[in-house]
């Protein structure tokens, strides 16, 4: 009887891993469309922006950089969510 | 698939039977050897313990005590030497070396702009010369003409002496052959008048008569 | 079947100590201190009249990438004083992210927080002092009052400001890089534990082969991963250099 009692208590925490595992997955999937969009939309900017003044380049892809920054650190934080609800 | 553990505590032996992996053949490991020891008292004192039984550890997210020391102490003894030893010495050669280019440049451009000024002053010098040369030529030149117009003139004042000398015998012999001319045309003129009127004509009205039309006939 | 088994997360990201108190990732941390310094010790050693060369050829382009890349471009010429740190924060940082691809070593000692953490609270530190120093208590007022804003609006502006700038920026400096290499890092574990359970894959012969495929893709990640701890040490300097500069001129 005791056995089957921590088959069950085993049974009921594998459920929760299921689904904090499931639920890590959707929160990760979806804090990275935003970031997604935004990272491709700005690069694509920022390139046509070289190519249509190569002169400023540098001060283009210094301010690139910045803005992958800000905009990444919305799918780091959803990545940290993954890492805390999942693992 | 149940598991045998074996708890010893306190003297007493226990055999307790646990949930192991589907495999059923799992490693039985001491619970020192897990990475983490397991989260219940009853584990952590059993001999042996199937290893899915260690404990998770903490959230891999929570920073460790240890590490954020040893991290901190590194980085500001780092930025410490960086910012007093290192980079001081780095950067004073970098800029003892690019002053050095600097002054290289520098000096080039004084040799430079004195070399320009030799080459400025050799052309001077040269310009000079040329233009004393051309005096020179040009004063020989002046004198050679004027040499020159006086030969000329003296010739041409030699040539001239000639010709109106000749002229002069010219005008001469003309005037005798005219006044010959005219004594003889007077004669015949007044032997003609003396031979048609008979009475002989005044000889000085023939001779002015004669002059008259020779000299214009001559014009 | 083949036995996939990816180990817990702990596994790959927390190590035994070493000798009490003192694990991989404290290694990683000495081993990147004494490097850079090392690094720099040598090329201020050398004869500096020569055109510089090896070792001090490379620290010299790092100082000028700093100087250039960095500083000039976010604070502009009275920034060139922060260069002894930013150029320390950077090289620490690149020499703390490249060991995740060192044979080995393969641990990011910025994949933990507890580095990540200490570097972006000095970072805050150093920022806000710099804003205190120069306008005094005008910097409270001019980052939590912008200028040119309805007297109205500031009920909404002040606490958003308030937020962003003396919570979210450490936050986000501390979450931007350790994500980064924790990610990096998890990525490498992944296909590296999908290639062996392929090349060991039992019952299947037609399985092994396979095993090539996530293995050509753990190289390239292994390449990307050098970029990664590159990019890392740059955006972090460069948001630094952004914050500080931020703080040391009012209006920028």
């Amino acid at each position: 009887m005791e056995a089957l009692a921590a088959l069950a208590a085993v049974t009921g925490d594998e459920l929760k891993a299921a689904e904090a595992a499931s639920s890590a997955g959707f929160a990760y999937g979806l804090a990275a469309i935003g970031p997604g969009i935004g990272i491709g939309y700005l690069v694509g900017k920022s390139v046509e922006a070289m190519a249509r003044q190569p002169e400023a380049a540098g001060m283009v892809r210094t301010t690139m950089f910045l803005g992958i920054a800000f905009t990444e650190a919305l799918a780091l934080i959803g990545f940290v969510v993954f890492i805390l609800i999942g693992l | 698939m149940l598991t045998a553990v074996v708890i010893g505590s306190g003297g007493t032996v226990r055999v307790e039977l646990l949930a192991g992996g589907e495999s059923g053949e799992e490693k039985l490991v001491k619970p020192s050897e897990c990475l983490f020891e397991p989260e219940s008292e009853e584990l952590k004192n059993a001999e042996k313990i199937p290893q899915s039984e260690c404990g998770a550890g903490p959230s891999p997210i929570l920073p460790e005590a240890k590490e954020f020391i040893w991290g901190a102490s590194s980085f500001i003894v780092f930025a410490l030497l960086m910012r007093f030893v290192l980079f001081p010495r780095l950067k004073k050669g970098m800029e003892a070396r690019y002053n050095s280019i600097r002054e290289g440049h520098e000096n080039a451009d004084a040799a430079r702009s004195s070399a320009r000024s030799e080459v400025a002053q050799y052309e001077a010098a040269v310009t000079a010369a040329k233009a004393e040369a051309a005096k020179v030529v040009d004063a020989a030149r002046t004198t050679l003409e004027s040499e020159r117009q006086a030969q000329i003139s003296a010739a041409n004042a030699r040539i001239n002496a000639k010709r109106e000398a000749a002229q002069r015998d010219a005008e001469a012999a003309k005037a005798a052959v005219r006044g010959q001319i005219e004594s003889a045309v007077s004669d015949v003129v007044s032997s003609a008048v003396e031979a048609a009127t008979g009475k002989r004509p005044d000889s000085a009205a023939v001779s002015r008569a004669v002059a008259d039309v020779m000299s214009a006939g001559v014009r | 079947m083949i036995a996939l088994e990816f180990p817990p997360v702990n596994e790959v990201l927390r190590w035994k100590d070493l000798f009490p108190s003192f694990n991989k990732i404290a290694l990683i941390c000495v081993a990147a201190a004494l490097i850079g310094s090392l690094i720099f010790l040598l090329a201020g050693r050398k004869d500096h009249k020569t055109a510089p060369k090896g070792v001090r050829n490379f620290a010299e382009s790092i100082v000028e990438f700093i100087e250039n890349g960095i500083v000039m471009q976010t604070m502009g010429r009275d920034g060139l004083g922060w260069t002894p740190f930013l150029l320390s924060t950077f090289v620490f940082i690149y020499l703390c992210n490249v060991p995740g691809v060192i044979p080995l070593l393969q641990m990011p000692a910025t994949a933990r927080m507890a580095l990540p953490l200490f570097l972006s609270l000095l970072v805050w530190v150093v920022f806000i002092g710099t804003g205190f120093k120069h306008q005094g208590l005008g910097y409270l007022k001019n980052s939590l009052f912008p200028p040119g804003v309805p007297k109205a609006l500031y009920i909404l502006v002040t606490p958003i400001e308030f937020i962003s700038t003396f919570l979210v920026r450490p936050f986000s400096l501390t979450v931007r890089l350790f994500a980064n290499m924790l990610a990096g890092h998890i990525l490498l574990v992944t296909f590296a534990v999908l290639s062996k359970a392929l090349f060991q894959a039992e019952g299947n012969p037609a399985l092994i082969p396979m095993g090539v495929l996530p293995l050509f893709m753990l190289i390239f990640l292994t390449a990307f991963e050098v970029l990664v701890a590159f990019l890392q040490a740059y955006i972090f300097t460069i948001l630094a250099a952004v914050y500080i500069g931020g703080a040391a001129h009012p209006e920028h």
